[in-house]
């Protein structure tokens, strides 16, 4: 495996690509990203947001989906207090809410004096896609990236708001994904294929006894109803400095948002990813059992390129987080589903990617980013599965 | 009357879709088949498909490039295999516009391969230059409506002079542009697509001076490619002589791009095909 000469990322990390000098596109995009004219990026960003503005009253003036965190409560606190606009606020809640989560959800509609509209599917619904989602896309959090994706555009062509503000572009700033000149905005290609790992909802039907009348909440607009309304989905990010650290110290300060209490087991920052509970938990550790890292590498990655910690100090924290099994979080998704551990792991094997994981005496080897490769335990998939994992000595 | 045509372009490396800088850093964009049916449903006029992997990997098992589309799969979709072929037949069955594969045509077996599979015509660039009688061959032999002459051009800003380059923009080759292209036509090719490499990912609009001076010289179709920032790139574009302007960064950004730029055209007066 090759890894980034600058920051933690492997070359196979979702949506990177690398220079030929062995840079990932992550850190080259960064270096752009602090050269650029963030004044007349802002200015064009806020005539954006006035020419959406409503000159009646009768509407909403545009749409902003949050989940409650750090990044949510700076969305909101820019569009609402900083622009004047009136936005309306809207959820997709999971059933996977951190109890810090629920409060951050509660406190941004109390600060702001906004609408929110937070539509929660049935519990029951929910169970089945967490074991669905588990079993065919190795992440039962992904009935959770389709609402995110796909609820404020239902809400946008029903209520006739055109304009959609998503807050940091995560590909952008992860993996470098886009260039920040482009302006990336949603699409429906980005939808399915990016953020829903290349499945919809008629994927589920049929699994575990889930309908398509249960999936009503999970289907995007017609090409003709995003048309019609002239729906534009924009990430702020691109157009106004983004600072994900600064964005928590200012929000908890003004404005009430609250970092994770306690620490992490598979991270060491508490701002981030702090409303569900499988996002730093058992959906980010089926990353690392995919492709071989996680959470606490994104994380550093991001960190060192803000200058925060050295490469060093990265690698570091990596080894020691990475690889770390969420108990919390598993028990929860257990306790949820009825599965039984040794289910679980069975099926997280079959996620293997054979390009990181190799089999040896009956264990999980990969490389690692400080050197030597190294076992991660043993494997749970049946032996007439092993022979893409051998690897010629 | 010919209508001006509209034509998007999409960059295969290493099993992914890429933007690309100056020809030489690319971006992931995603999976190789999944922008072939939007484009073919916002009604381009035609698709162009360029192979431009620097190896010869079109085993997902064997290159490191990951789109979100495969992530979480298990298995490798079916055109991930030893070879381009597979590809182009996974999005000749998507596009039901006409279609030009080019990139890595050496022989004639290799543009057979191609059409076989679905793709209406190739491009051909670097063997062009190595041994000329290649277009001639291929033109008798499949016809000149589907050879498509590729050439990419970088302006050499100390001297102000246009020179060909070939190998993915790597190797310079002496020849000037107008010449070059001239002589493809007399070769037998049937269009000309024209590439600006120092304009390639910088939105900063055409060489509309390579432009101009090219479509005066040859009578086959130019089609300008490398640059376009905004609409208005495309109307001058047409205006500097194309009879087809295309671009890649810029249709993959936004939603249903192209039917936006039509309609744009459309109404500055340029009577593009609804």
């Amino acid at each position: 495996m090759k890894y980034c000469s600058k920051c933690t990322y492997p070359i196979i990390a979702v949506n990177l690509t690398m220079s030929d000098e062995g840079v990932c596109s992550g850190c080259i995009v960064n270096e752009e990203k602090l050269k650029l004219d963030w004044a007349g990026r802002e200015r064009e960003f806020q005539e954006l947001l006035l020419s959406y503005k409503n000159k009646d009253g009768k509407n909403y003036d545009c749409i902003i989906p949050v989940s409650g965190g750090k990044d949510s409560h700076y969305q909101v606190w820019y569009v609402k207090e900083k622009m004047g606009l009136n936005p309306l606020l809207v959820t997709y809640y999971t059933h996977n809410y951190t109890k810090t989560g629920e409060e951050n959800l509660k406190n941004i509609g109390k600060v702001f004096g906004v609408d929110h509209y937070v539509f929660t599917p049935s519990y029951k619904t929910i169970q089945k896609m967490n074991r669905a989602g588990f079993k065919k896309t190795g992440d039962m959090s992904w009935h959770f990236h389709n609402g995110m994706n796909t609820t404020p555009f239902q809400v946008a062509v029903k209520l006739n708001i055109p304009l959609v503000i998503y807050g940091e572009h995560g590909f952008v700033d992860l993996a470098g994904q886009f260039n920040f000149e482009d302006r990336p905005e949603f699409t429906a290609r980005h939808r399915k294929e990016h953020a829903l790992r290349g499945y919809d909802w008629y994927d589920f039907v049929g699994l575990e006894g889930l309908t398509e009348q249960d999936l009503l909440w999970a289907q995007y607009p017609s090409d003709e109803e995003i048309a019609k309304v002239g729906v534009r989905g924009v990430f702020m990010g691109l157009y106004v400095y983004w600072d994900g650290n600064k964005n928590a110290e200012d929000m908890s300060i003004k404005f009430g948002f609250k970092p994770n209490p306690e620490p992490f087991e598979r991270t060491y920052r508490l701002t981030s990813n702090v409303d569900d509970i499988h996002e730093n938990g058992i959906k980010d550790y089926l990353k690392f059992v995919k492709f071989g890292y996680g959470r606490c590498t994104d994380h550093t990655s991001k960190d060192i390129r803000l200058g925060n910690m050295d490469r060093e100090e990265g690698i570091g924290l990596v080894r020691k987080y990475d690889h770390v099994i969420p108990r919390k979080s598993f028990e929860y998704f257990m306790d949820m589903t009825g599965m039984k551990e040794e289910e679980f792991f069975t099926t997280a094997d079959t996620f293997r990617d054979s390009r990181v994981w190799w089999i040896e005496n009956g264990e999980w080897f990969k490389d690692n980013l400080w050197g030597e490769p190294s076992s991660y335990g043993k494997v749970h998939l049946p032996k007439d599965a092993w022979s893409k994992y051998i690897r010629a000595k | 009357m010919l209508r001006p045509r509209l034509i998007p372009v999409l960059l295969y490396k290493d099993g992914i879709l890429v933007r690309s800088k100056s020809f030489s850093f690319h971006q992931s964009t995603g999976d190789p088949v999944e922008q072939v049916v939007r484009f073919t449903e916002w009604k381009s006029d035609e698709l162009i498909y360029l192979d431009i992997s620097r190896d010869n990997l079109y085993n997902s098992d064997q290159g490191m490039s990951t789109v979100g589309s495969t992530s979480s799969k298990r298995e490798h979709e079916a055109y991930h295999t030893e070879n381009f072929a597979s590809v182009v037949k996974a999005i000749a069955k998507q596009c039901n516009i006409p279609l030009t594969v080019g990139g890595k045509i050496r022989t004639l077996e290799d543009v057979q391969i191609r059409l076989k599979n679905g793709a209406d015509k190739v491009s051909i660039n670097s063997m062009a230059f190595e041994r000329p009688e290649f277009i001639t061959e291929a033109a008798e032999k499949f016809g000149t409506q589907c050879i498509v002459a590729s050439v990419d051009v970088k302006l050499d800003e100390t001297t102000n002079r246009h020179e060909v380059y070939i190998s993915n923009g790597k190797v310079a080759t002496g020849l000037n542009p107008v010449t070059w292209c001239r002589r493809l036509e007399e070769l037998g090719a049937g269009e000309i697509l024209l590439q600006s490499i120092d304009r390639d990912g910088g939105a900063k609009g055409y060489d509309l001076t390579l432009i101009k001076k090219v479509t005066e010289a040859v009578s086959i179709p130019v089609i300008a490619l490398g640059g376009v920032g905004n609409n208005q790139h495309f109307v001058e574009g047409l205006e500097a002589g194309a009879s087809a302007v295309a671009a890649a960064n810029i249709f993959h950004f936004t939603e249903q791009s192209v039917i936006k730029v039509k309609e744009y055209l459309s109404s500055v007066g340029v009577h593009v095909r609804l």
